[in-house]
């Protein structure tokens, strides 16, 4: 199971619409660092909004991408964490303490464009 | 009937109401919370408290708990001490046992008064049973309702919403709070959320961890928190215990953290004054 990156402008745009597994997500993060280093990317929104669960190997998975990226250059928002999500991140001491966050997948570009500096 | 004592009690009703109101007579019945019973409403109560419990010689057991449900529902809604009317109770235990020593032999008197005795403790053991019955469903609908008060996110401005926390915070609250707090954020499009903590007497550690959790929580899902009303006492607290809140912005009031929370979303409040020299208005 692959999870589709699409690219707009200097931006990626993930919108993770599966279950995630571990399997998943390693294949995830090797697949958009990748796409970062082919597109030259300077930013990454992931929308997390049809996520209903995180778990605490995903949730590393999602900090280390967020990290590597950051080490390419390019920024990344997570947009669209459930309430749910959000209180099961915090209980299992996961606070994704460097990650931008947003409300939803407009306000994370905006985000992004205003940190890019327009 | 089913005993001598009973059917005695029932001939002589009248004669036992009489004494047993005048008895009361003495008595205050008094109102919980609050100073003010008039003479009148002490007598309807009492006259009312008296039937309840003559009837119940009459009525089936079934019906009894009906009238005494009744009853016990009226007192506590209308905030009567219970105290009272078991003291009353004791009152005819007295008036009975008089007037029984009088009409029976000593040989009848022993059963008699412990077939009484039987009796009136059923009264108070079901007054009581009704009583704590009512007050529990009384207790459960307040906890509901203050659930409900517990801890609202008021949208004030476009993008910005207050959470004004008024009372103490324990865990259950504090799993309310990040609920509704997450819920509202998300259903309100907030960017900024005030956590208004005048109304919160003493923050401890546990508080204190509490709301930064609700913090962290919030950054989560997108939005940014700050934390407003800080009184002097609780600043002295929170640097007593060593509690760190480097993470957070806060402010001393709720005026200060709204202009900081504009501030994040790119507004100001001006004056029309300001307006005007600033050449009208900039939109």
């Amino acid at each position: 199971m692959r999870i589709p990156i699409l690219k707009l402008g200097r931006y990626l745009l993930i919108s993770v619409q599966v279950e995630l597994d571990d399997q998943t997500a390693l294949q995830f993060q090797e697949d958009l660092l990748n796409k970062i280093h082919q597109e030259g990317s300077l930013g990454v929104v992931i929308d997390l909004t049809s996520v209903d669960m995180i778990d605490s190997f995903i949730a590393k998975v999602i900090g280390d991408v967020v990290e590597m990226s950051n080490l390419m250059g390019a920024k990344v928002v997570l947009t669209g964490i459930q309430p749910a999500v959000a209180i099961t991140l915090i209980d299992m001491g996961v606070s994704l303490q460097e990650v931008q966050t947003a409300l939803d997948l407009e306000q994370g570009l905006e985000r992004l464009q205003q940190e890019l500096g327009g | 009937m089913k005993s001598v004592v009973l059917q005695h009690l029932k001939d002589n009703k009248s004669l036992y109401i009489e004494e047993w109101r005048k008895s009361l007579e003495q008595h205050e019945f008094t109102k919980q919370g609050s100073t003010f019973s008039s003479k009148d409403m002490q007598q309807e109560m009492k006259d009312e408290f008296i039937s309840v419990v003559f009837q119940s010689i009459e009525l089936s057991s079934e019906e009894n708990r009906d009238a005494v449900h009744r009853f016990a529902n009226r007192l506590i809604y209308n905030g009567w001490a219970f105290s009272e009317f078991i003291r009353s109770l004791q009152a005819l235990r007295r008036v009975v046992l008089h007037n029984v020593s009088a009409n029976f032999t000593k040989e009848e008197f022993v059963d008699v008064s412990v077939e009484f005795e039987d009796w009136l403790d059923e009264q108070i053991t079901r007054l009581a049973e009704e009583f704590s019955k009512i007050q529990n469903e009384v207790m459960t609908m307040q906890k509901t309702a203050m659930k409900e008060l517990s801890a609202p996110l008021i949208p004030v401005f476009d993008k910005i919403s207050v959470m004004p926390i008024v009372g103490t915070i324990d865990t259950k609250r504090a799993a309310q709070i990040m609920e509704n707090l997450l819920e509202g954020i998300i259903e309100h499009r907030a960017q900024v959320v005030l956590i208004d903590i005048t109304g919160v007497p003493v923050v401890d550690t546990m508080v204190a961890h509490h709301i930064i959790k609700a913090s962290e929580a919030v950054r989560l899902v997108g939005a940014e928190c700050l934390l407003v009303g800080i009184r002097p006492e609780i600043a002295q607290t929170i640097v007593n215990l060593g509690i760190d809140l480097d993470a957070f912005t806060t402010k001393s009031t709720l005026k200060k953290g709204i202009e900081a929370a504009l501030e994040l979303t790119n507004r100001t409040i001006e004056t029309s004054e300001q307006m005007q020299s600033n050449g009208g208005l900039k939109r």
